[in-house]
C-alpha cells in the first residue's frame, strides 16, 4: 500500500483496491491525487467527488460532496460532482429507501479525512516540521509557526507518492462549518438554464428512436400485430415484438409515436382480464380473522376489544408515481458491447437486467464465477446513470432497461426508446391499494387501552404500523398480503404512507371517543419517543392555535431514521374548507444541508396532499382506467397552501429526508377534517375541488 | 420550412404536422425543452411564441413559421435572466425536469405584469405541473424577480 492511487481500507469495513479506482487522468498538467474512489484533487486545486447515489431532486450531488468536502476541508467554491460508473468499489449501487445520506455518512467522512491526513503529512515533508504545527484550512496547509501555506493543488505531486493510511480522524460536529450549512446546489446552473441531461436528453450518433406498445391488459401477449399503416408512415423503420410488448422504430420520437398510434394489435389477454380495484376490495373484505399472520401482539387485546370496542375501517387506492420524465432508456449494442444510458435508480440493478437479455443463463453463471474467483468484471456492459426526471421509486424498476436492451441487441444501433405518458401511467408499479381494519378499546378515563389493526393489500407490509409510538398496553397488529397479484412496487414513503394514515387517523377516532384533545393526548402518550414528541411540540408551537382549536389536526410518524410531526390547519370558506397552511417539524438527525432537507419536506407534503386529495388509480377487466395527467391529476400551484418546515437541531446520526415528510400529511388533513366536521375518512382520496374540500 | 428559434433562423426538412417539441428537440438538440405528457396538460414543454406561453407538444410546427420562438436555451447564456436569478437565489429546482416550463411561463407572466399577486401566479402557473413541489419555491422566486426587476424595496404583493 503505498502510492496514491493505490488503495486503502477503512475500519469502516469498505476495502478500496486499486482497481476499484478510476483511472488517473494524465492529459492535463500532471497527475492526480486519487486517495480512493470517492475523490480526486488535481493540480489545478478541485476537487472531485463521485457520487454514486441516483440525483432526482433529493440532492445526493450536493449533500454527499458537503461531507467529503467538511472532512477535507476544503474551500467549497473547489469542488465538483461527478458521477459514478457502476464499480463495485460502491457496492450495490441503488437509491431508495431515504438511506443516500445514512449509508455515506461514515464512509465520506472517511474519505475525506484520510484525504485531509495525507495533503497534511505531504506539506510536512516538504517543510521539514512537525505535523503537529500544520493544519488543513479552506484547500490549503498551514505551517502555524512560519505561516507557510500550500495550496492542495501544490501538493498533489507530493501526495502521490504518499502512503494512505486506514483511518484518520474525524472533527468533531462543532467544529463543522459545511454540514449543516444551507449551502446552494451544484446541480441548480444546470437545472435552470436547459444544460442538465436527463436520460431522455441522450442523443447518440445514428441514433434511431423507439416507443412501446404493451398489453392494456396486465400479464397480456401480442396475438397478431397489423403494422400496414404503422409501415406507411414516412420514417417509420420497423415494427416488432419484443418480451414486453410491440415496438415501433422511427427515425424520430414523434414518428414513432405516431406509428404506434396507428397500430392495430390483436392481444391474448391472458389470465388477469378478471381483475379490477371493486374485485379486489371485495376479496380482502372477505379475507377474515383466520387468514392472518401476527406481526405484533403484546399483552392481552383480545379480551378487552371484545367488550365495547370502537371499530373503524379505511380503504386507500392505489397510486401511480408519474414523474414528470417519462419511462426511457437508451442503449448501443456494437461489437458485442452493450452500453446504456439510463435514468436509473439502481444502476446494479439495470446490468443485471440487461445481462439477463445479452447472456444466456449459462454465460451468465460462468461470468459470476469468474468474477468472484478472480476479481474480473464483466466489461461488456456498461451502465450510465443520467440524471433522474423524477424517482419515487418508479426508476427502482428497470422494465425499461430490458426492452431497450432488447431492441439494441435486435438493431444493433444505437437507440433511445420512450414511453408516451400513457404507457407510464398504465404500466407502473404502484403502491397498492389496502384495507385497514381497526379496533380500539379505552379505559374508564378514555386513554386507549387496546389497539388492534389489521393490515390487508397485495403486498401489504407492516412497517410503521408495528412499533406504536404510543403507550397503549395491549396491541395487536396483523397482516393479510394477498401477493403481487398485479405490478406493485415501493412508492415515496411506501408502506408507511398507508399504515401511518391508519394509525394516525384512528388515533384521533380513540381521542375523540374518550373526549381527549388529540394533540395532548398524543403528546401524554409519547413518553417513549421523546425525538418524535419534540417534533410534534414545535410542529404545534409553530402553528397559530388562536383561532378554532376546532380547525387544525396533527399527526406524527417516525420511520427511515428519522422523527417528523405535520399540522394541517383548514379554513371556512362559505360551504368549503381550505387549507389554510401545513407545518412540519423533522428531525432528521444532523441535517447535511437544512435547505434541501426542507426542500424535500415541502415536496413530500405537495406528493402527500396529491394523494389525499387528488390522485388515484382504479382497475377493471385487467386493465388501468387512467392514462394521462388529465385523469391522474396531480397538485398544481394554486392548490398548494403555503408550508412551513422546521428543521429540528439535532446531533442524532443523519436520518432519511426524501420520504419521512409524506406519512404523517394524509392523516393531518384527515383529523382536521374529522374536527371540522365530525366525520372520519373512510376513503382517500378525500372529495376536492374548486380549491377546497366540500363540507358534508 | 424555416423556423426562428432564440433569434437564430432554422431550415428544417419536416412533416409540418410534427408538434414544435419534437423539432426542437430530435432535430436541433434544444433537449430543455421537455416532453412530459404529449396532451398539453403538464406545461413542461412550454416554450414562448412571440412572447406568449405555448405548449410546444401540440403545436404543430407550420403554425409557429413566422413566429420567434424563445426556448430555455435562449432566456441568457449565463443564468443572468432576473428570472434564472431569483431561481438560483430560492434554489428552486429538484430533478429539474418540468423548471424550463416554470422558468420560461414565469417570465412570460412577469413581461406582462411587474407586481404579480398570488392569485395572478396561481392563474399563470397551475397549468405547469411539478411532480417534486417545488411550488412554494417557484412562487417565492417569482415574487423575487419581480423585485429584481423593478428594482422594488423587497416587499412581496
Amino acid at each position: 500500500m503505498s502510492a496514491g492511487v493505490a488503495g486503502a481500507s477503512l475500519v469502516i469495513g469498505i476495502s478500496w483496491s486499486c482497481s476499484n479506482n478510476p483511472p488517473v487522468d494524465q492529459t492535463r498538467n500532471g497527475a492526480q491525487f486519487i486517495p480512493n474512489a470517492w475523490l480526486k484533487i488535481d493540480t489545478e486545486g478541485h476537487v472531485i467527488v463521485t457520487v454514486a447515489e441516483s440525483e432526482m431532486g433529493q440532492g445526493p450531488f450536493t449533500a454527499l460532496p458537503m461531507i467529503v468536502a467538511e472532512e477535507l476541508n476544503v474551500d467549497w467554491r473547489h469542488v465538483k460532482v461527478e458521477r459514478a460508473t457502476l464499480n463495485p468499489a460502491y457496492g450495490y449501487q441503488l437509491t431508495g429507501g431515504s438511506t443516500s445520506i445514512s449509508k455515506g455518512w461514515a464512509t465520506l467522512r472517511q474519505a475525506g479525512a484520510v484525504a485531509r491526513q495525507i495533503l497534511l503529512n505531504a506539506a510536512a515533508l516538504t517543510w521539514q516540521v512537525p505535523i503537529s504545527e500544520c493544519r488543513a484550512e479552506q484547500s490549503s496547509i498551514l505551517h502555524l509557526p512560519s505561516k507557510k501555506s500550500l495550496s492542495y493543488a501544490a501538493l498533489v505531486p507530493q501526495a502521490t507518492q504518499l502512503p494512505i493510511p486506514d483511518t484518520a480522524l474525524l472533527k468533531e460536529p462543532n467544529e463543522f462549518t459545511i454540514i449543516g450549512t444551507p449551502t446552494p446546489r451544484l446541480d441548480t446552473p444546470d437545472k435552470i438554464s436547459g444544460r442538465a441531461r436527463f436520460g431522455i436528453d441522450t442523443k447518440l450518433p445514428g441514433m434511431q428512436y423507439a416507443t412501446i406498445t404493451h398489453c392494456p391488459v396486465f400479464g397480456g401477449k401480442p396475438k397478431r400485430i397489423d403494422k400496414e399503416k404503422t409501415l406507411k408512415i414516412e420514417g417509420v423503420l420497423d415494427v416488432f415484438k419484443i418480451e414486453e410488448g410491440v415496438i415501433v422504430l422511427a427515425k424520430d420520437t414523434w414518428t414513432a409515436f405516431k406509428g404506434k398510434a396507428a397500430l392495430n394489435i390483436e392481444w391474448d389477454f391472458g389470465d388477469k382480464q378478471s381483475i379490477s380495484s371493486d374485485s379486489i376490495i371485495e376479496t380482502l373484505n372477505e379475507l377474515g380473522a383466520d387468514q392472518t399472520t401476527e406481526v405484533v401482539k403484546q399483552g392481552n387485546p383480545e379480551k378487552l376489544l371484545n367488550t365495547g370496542s370502537l371499530e373503524s375501517e379505511y380503504t386507500l387506492p392505489f397510486q401511480a408515481h408519474v414523474p414528470l420524465e417519462p419511462m426511457n432508456c437508451t442503449a448501443s449494442f456494437e461489437g458485442g458491447k452493450l452500453r446504456i444510458w439510463a435514468p436509473t435508480q439502481s444502476p446494479s440493478e439495470a446490468f443485471d437486467v440487461a445481462r439477463s437479455v445479452t447472456q444466456s443463463k449459462i454465460q451468465r453463471t460462468a461470468n459470476k464465477i469468474k468474477t468472484k474467483l478472480f476479481g474480473s468484471e464483466d466489461n461488456s456492459i456498461e451502465i450510465n446513470t443520467t440524471l433522474l426526471g423524477g424517482g419515487f421509486g418508479r426508476r427502482l424498476k428497470q422494465d425499461f432497461v430490458s426492452e431497450a436492451t432488447q431492441v439494441a441487441k435486435r438493431t444493433k444501433k444505437p437507440v433511445q426508446l420512450v414511453w408516451t405518458r400513457e404507457e407510464d401511467i398504465q404500466h407502473d408499479f404502484y403502491h397498492p391499494l389496502t384495507l385497514h381494519e381497526m379496533r380500539g378499546a379505552l379505559d374508564e378515563n378514555g386513554l386507549p387501552i387496546a389497539w388492534h389493526h389489521i393490515i390487508k393489500g397485495p403486498n401489504a407490509k407492516p412497517h410503521g404500523a408495528d412499533r406504536l409510538p404510543y403507550d397503549i398496553p395491549n396491541i395487536r397488529v396483523d397482516l393479510i398480503d394477498i401477493g403481487k397479484i398485479l405490478p406493485v412496487g415501493p412508492w415515496r414513503s411506501v408502506m408507511h404512507a398507508y399504515n401511518a394514515f391508519a394509525v394516525e387517523h384512528f388515533f384521533d377516532e380513540l381521542a375523540r371517543a374518550g373526549n381527549h384533545d388529540p394533540l395532548e393526548l398524543r403528546l401524554q402518550l409519547m413518553s417513549q419517543t421523546p425525538r418524535l414528541k419534540k417534533t410534534l411540540e414545535i410542529a404545534a408551537d409553530k402553528t397559530d392555535w388562536s383561532s378554532e382549536r376546532g380547525l387544525f389536526g396533527v399527526a406524527s410518524h417516525a420511520g427511515f431514521g428519522s422523527y417528523a410531526s405535520e399540522v394541517v390547519q383548514l379554513v371556512e370558506h362559505g360551504n368549503r374548507l381550505k387549507i389554510e397552511k401545513i407545518t412540519c417539524a423533522i428531525d432528521c438527525g444532523i441535517a447535511i444541508n437544512p435547505d434541501i432537507a426542507k426542500a424535500q419536506i415541502e415536496g413530500s407534503i405537495v406528493f402527500g396532499l396529491t394523494a389525499a386529495l387528488k390522485s388515484f388509480i382504479t382497475i377493471r377487466d385487467g386493465q388501468v382506467q387512467q392514462s394521462n395527467y388529465h385523469n391522474y391529476p396531480i397538485l398544481n400551484m394554486a392548490e398548494t397552501p403555503p408550508i412551513e418546515v422546521v428543521i429540528v437541531e439535532s446531533d442524532g446520526s443523519p436520518g432519511g429526508i426524501g420520504e419521512p415528510g409524506v406519512p404523517p400529511l394524509a392523516p393531518a388533513l384527515a383529523n382536521a377534517l374529522f374536527a371540522a366536521s365530525g366525520k372520519p375518512t373512510r376513503n382517500l382520496p378525500i372529495p376536492f375541488d374548486n380549491g377546497g374540500i366540500k363540507i358534508t | 420550412m424555416k423556423i426562428n428559434i432564440n433569434q437564430t433562423v432554422h431550415d428544417i426538412d419536416i412533416d409540418p404536422d410534427t408538434p414544435l417539441l419534437w423539432v426542437l428537440r430530435d432535430h436541433l438538440d434544444l433537449t430543455g425543452t421537455k416532453y412530459g405528457c404529449g396532451i398539453g396538460v403538464c406545461g413542461s414543454c412550454t416554450v414562448l411564441v412571440d412572447g406568449l406561453p405555448v405548449r410546444s407538444c401540440i403545436t404543430p410546427t407550420s403554425e409557429v413559421e413566422d413566429q420567434e420562438i424563445l426556448t430555455i436555451e435562449g432566456v441568457s447564456n449565463d443564468n443572468s435572466h432576473p428570472v434564472q436569478q431569483a431561481w438560483e437565489d430560492i434554489q428552486v429546482p429538484q430533478c429539474g425536469y418540468c423548471q424550463s416550463g416554470q422558468i420560461l411561463t414565469a417570465i412570460a407572466l412577469l413581461n406582462n405584469n411587474k407586481r404579480p399577486s398570488d392569485r395572478d401566479i396561481d392563474q399563470a402557473m397551475s397549468g405547469v405541473l411539478c411532480r417534486c413541489g417545488t411550488y412554494p419555491r417557484v412562487r417565492q422566486a417569482i415574487k423575487m424577480a419581480a423585485d429584481k426587476k423593478s428594482g422594488g424595496n423587497g416587499d412581496t404583493v
